[in-house]
């Protein structure tokens, strides 16, 4: 019995390891898809994963869509009140039945999606599916649970913001964003954090808008029959009544002159300097959107020279890093670094646009490419070995596109990408009008 | 069905073997292995006796500085750009952790790229040069992180810190991995030569290989290790700590927008024994990490919306913020009952002080029920199976398994343990090891005096809401707001944030 199972993990393992040399189809596990007569959106990817199933709900609205003024923060908030029960399962009934069947259950929210994650043995899928697709129907809570988890937010805000990180992003963004709603971090605007407990008739309009099945995708990754599942899902989520409402956003017009702030942080820190500039939304298609990607290590990471010189040799900043991520919205590309002396931050920030504008003019080293290539292929796919890393890889493309199969699309793109789409992706981003710098300065 | 087929993963398939070094001498029971025959990936993890408990006097931080110096600098063969260019492509490194007791040199390859990756993971621990530059940098990181990070960057984290400083002090756990300003500032690359000379020895170690590795790879590696400094085997040092007379507290003051509070006491129970596993179901009821059907988080941010949350250990659980489930090697032979209270705002830290507190009282005189009891060790029989998904997370707990001298594996017999116990083993446990009259508390908030003295004096200490509470939230808030906590004067202390880990 027990080989029996262990040669299951084997051909698991062995499945990832025979899909790689195929660029176009990089992603190892065999999946489908099916969309409910009521808009709902199902991913379903078995593996082998003796008994274990991660099941997650991804709700494609996060701070991004909080555009009406006073209500930043919102979308983190639900994703807290999402625990206070129905009233067929009510907070404590339904917090017991989660500890019963010893899930590791939470939450997460993040400027373009709200996820509702769990783990646990495939016996209670049927359990598990009836519970989530109960509290995204019916949810309830009165005035008072929704005041007091209020409190529990802004005790969120107060342990997050003894970070200077933090301090540094909430301004960069404020600065970065005139109209968008990518103005605000997650948490929000403290002053709206603190109005949240007069919130609640909003808090019924932002649930019936936004937790509608045309908006939420299901994704089920492990041990389990994709049929029976589906039959499943269907059965506990077709009474689920269509409604969504689409956030009123309004596009960020063209930044035309470089911004820049000096923040304090109220303790001791070195100086942290994030240079950061105008991107694009998330298009695949899009090759200065992949060609950034790359740009982002090759420029900044542990072989880059910017790093050889600053952190290695000369020792003036104690880290370098670069986050050119994907957002729905043209959102920011982050450069960011903590500088050892307060005298050396004019020269660090001299030393990231000197690295930017070598990528504008210098066609990057074929060899150099190919090597992050194959790096990027390596760590995807020695990634996708349990149920919860390959479904919590994966929320981000849902948000993004609906679904997943532009992960395939996404790394056959980032193979043919050459070094001169890197330069010519350089010259397009990395314009002084489109940059925007914080400096945080601590109380030393 | 499935429930049986979990139980069969969740088996590690640990080989304890014993290998000869290349001079002869027998390297016992150093040896775990762990195969995934067709696991496309490899895993090393290399546990040496060398944590921060060898620390010597005056130059704490020593075993900290060692690991990161052969994870983070040159080898003999190539400078650490060299290294970083060549790990590049193969999207894998090698890493070294210095907790108190453990420090794991570490990697993880895929098969693809092993004959690449394995002479780069071999020199980092056999041939490390020790260059004054890589020196240097990591000498003034560790310093920034003393100095600035710890101190300013995360209340909560520093709470947790002062605690263990607190109540391990004067002994070798009494300061944290990285060490200490002055310690760090005193240390030489000589120090760290020595340090590795004496701790990185061929019989000072454990090896764990696991994944997809052949046999002959094992051989070799083990066969390559021989070539580390010669020496012996260490002895861990005694960790006397002062027993802990009445409630003590020492106060960190900072200009903080909110209060950070920890407590806690040391426990003699270890991994194996079944106590061990009574007390993680009263526990857990307690406060489970991050878990919102714990009994703190729902007395105090549940029912009252006073902070973020609310847990209780009862083993060391480092980056706890970060981290859903607990961390692998960083074992301890000495462990403390914590409890870890997210920042609350400053004006009801002396009630939530008092609500926590008195909430232990009645957990400790109580116990748990038996439908509480049934609940939890309900949820922890499977919880535990989310505890290490990863081969390389199996590796790790094995390795924990030789720590603490098991011989069959902690998480096996957590599972089984959860069929076999009795809620009166558990409320026993309760009362064997628990108490509510000698702890350490660490409280990181600011005007440190004023609350001092409320603490001092017993001062009446009612709550307001902005917000409509349950009418039972209100009467117990009644009972909690006079709850005495009878902290002598001289038990108190006030230390400014700047003065701490000097």
């Amino acid at each position: 019995m027990l080989k029996t199972f262990l040669t299951g993990i084997l051909i698991l393992i062995a499945g990832v390891s025979m899909a790689r040399p195929k660029p176009e189809k990089i992603f190892p596990y065999k999946y489908s898809t099916a969309k409910l007569d009521n808009g709902l959106s199902v991913v379903l990817v078995p593996m082998e994963s003796p008994g274990l199933v991660s099941y997650y709900s991804v709700v494609r609205t996060g701070s991004r869509d909080e555009w009406e003024p006073g209500k930043s923060g919102f979308a983190h908030f639900f994703e807290h009140m999402m625990f206070r029960g129905t009233d067929k399962y009510p907070g404590p009934v339904y917090d017991g039945l989660i500890t019963s069947l010893g899930a590791d259950a939470n939450a997460y929210t993040s400027d373009d999606l709200t996820v509702f994650h769990l783990n646990f043995a495939s016996d209670d899928l049927e359990k598990v599916i009836e519970l989530e697709s109960d509290r995204f129907q019916n949810l309830k809570y009165d005035v008072r649970e929704f005041q007091t988890e209020s409190g529990a937010v802004y005790g969120e805000y107060r342990k997050g913001r003894t970070s200077p990180w933090e301090v540094a992003f909430e301004k960069l963004q404020d600065m970065a964003f005139l109209k968008h709603t990518y103005k605000h971090t997650t948490i929000g605007f403290e002053q709206d954090i603190k109005d949240m407990p007069n919130m609640y008739d909003y808090s019924i309009s932002f649930f019936k808008r936004y937790y509608r099945p045309e908006n939420v995708v299901i994704l089920v990754v492990g041990d389990f029959k994709k049929d029976n599942v589906l039959k499943l899902i269907k059965k506990y989520y077709s009474s689920w009544q269509p409604g969504y409402v689409s956030p009123q956003i309004t596009p960020e017009p063209p930044q035309t002159q470089e911004r820049s702030a000096v923040v304090s942080y109220p303790g001791k820190t070195l100086p942290l300097l994030v240079v950061s500039y105008k991107g694009d939304a998330f298009d695949v298609n899009n090759k200065n959107i992949l060609s950034s990607v790359l740009i982002g290590d090759l420029a900044f990471g542990e072989t880059s020279d910017i790093y050889k010189k600053l952190v290695l040799k000369e020792q003036k900043v104690q880290f370098i890093q670069a986050d050119f991520g994907f957002s729905r919205d043209p959102k920011l590309l982050y450069i960011y670094s903590m500088v050892k002396d307060p005298k050396d931050v004019e020269y660090v920030k001299n030393e990231i646009y000197k690295t930017l504008s070598n990528f504008q003019n210098i066609l990057v080293d074929n060899k150099k490419l190919n090597d992050l290539k194959k790096k990027e292929r390596y760590s995807f796919l020695m990634h996708l070995d349990t149920p919860d890393n390959v479904a919590g890889f994966l929320p981000q493309f849902i948000t993004l596109t609906g679904g997943i199969d532009v992960v395939d699309r996404l790394y056959s793109g980032l193979d043919k990408v050459t070094p001169e789409d890197i330069l010519q992706a350089a010259k397009y981003y990395f314009m002084p009008e489109k940059r925007n710098v914080v400096l945080v300065r601590g109380e030393n | 069905m499935t429930r049986y087929i979990i139980l069969c993963v969740l088996i590690i398939f640990s080989i304890t073997l014993s290998a000869k070094t290349k001079n002869g001498t027998p390297m016992k029971e150093n040896l775990v292995l762990l195969p995934v025959k067709n696991d496309p990936t490899v895993s090393f993890k290399i546990w040496f006796n060398a944590g921060s408990e060898y620390d010597p006097k005056g130059k704490e931080g020593l075993a900290y500085i060692t690991a990161r110096l052969i994870s983070e600098g040159a080898t003999l063969h190539n400078s650490y750009e060299e290294i970083l260019e060549k790990l590049f492509p193969l999207a894998s490194g090698y890493s070294a952790s210095a907790s108190v007791e453990m420090t794991v040199y570490s990697g993880r390859v895929h098969k693809d790229n092993l004959e690449v990756y394995y002479p780069l993971f071999l020199d980092g621990i056999i041939r490390p040069k020790f260059s004054e530059q890589d020196f240097d940098r990591i000498k003034d990181e560790t310093l920034n992180y003393l100095t600035t990070t710890l101190k300013y960057s995360s209340d909560e984290d520093l709470g947790k810190t002062v605690l263990y400083d607190f109540i391990f002090e004067n002994t070798p756990y009494g300061h944290s991995e990285q060490g200490t300003i002055s310690g760090v500032r005193n240390i030489t690359l000589d120090d760290v030569r020595n340090f590795y000379q004496t701790y990185y020895n061929r019989n000072n170690f454990v090896l764990g290989i696991a994944g997809g590795y052949s046999k002959k790879l094992a051989e070799r590696l083990q066969k390559d290790l021989s070539a580390l400094p010669e020496g012996t085997r260490q002895n861990f040092p005694d960790i006397n700590y002062e027993p802990i007379k009445g409630l003590n507290v020492k106060m960190i003051n900072k200009d903080a927008q909110a209060t950070a509070i920890s407590f806690g006491f040391p426990i003699n129970l270890k991994r194996g024994e079944k106590d061990w596993y009574a007390l993680a179901v009263a526990n857990s009821w307690l406060g489970e990490h991050r878990n919102s059907s714990s009994h703190l988080y729902q007395v105090i941010r549940e029912a009252r919306g006073l902070n973020y949350g609310d847990y209780s250990y009862i083993e060391n659980f480092p980056n706890g913020g970060q981290l859903q489930m607990p961390p692998v090697n960083v074992a301890r032979r000495q462990q403390i009952f914590e409890v870890w209270i997210r920042p609350v705002p400053n004006e009801t830290r002396h009630f939530v002080l008092r609500s926590a507190l008195r909430e232990i009282k009645n957990f400790i005189d109580n116990g748990l029920t038996r439908e509480e009891f049934e609940l939890t060790r309900k949820f922890l029989k499977n919880y535990v199976l989310h505890y290490a998904p990863e081969t390389e997370m199996r590796l790790g707990y094995a390795l924990d398994d030789k720590f603490y001298g098991l011989q069959n594996s902690h998480l096996e017999t957590f599972r089984k343990m959860m069929d076999q116990l009795s809620l009166e083993d558990v409320n026993n446990a309760i009362k064997k090891y628990l108490n509510y009259g000698n702890m350490k508390i660490a409280i990181i908030t600011k005007d440190a005096e004023s609350f001092k003295s409320a603490l001092e004096n017993n001062t009446t200490s009612p709550i307001t809401y902005s917000t409509p509470k349950a009418d039972k939230v209100y009467e117990e808030d009644k009972e909690i707001q006079d709850y005495k906590l009878d902290i002598p004067a001289g038990n108190i202390k006030i230390i400014g944030v700047e003065e701490l880990f000097k």
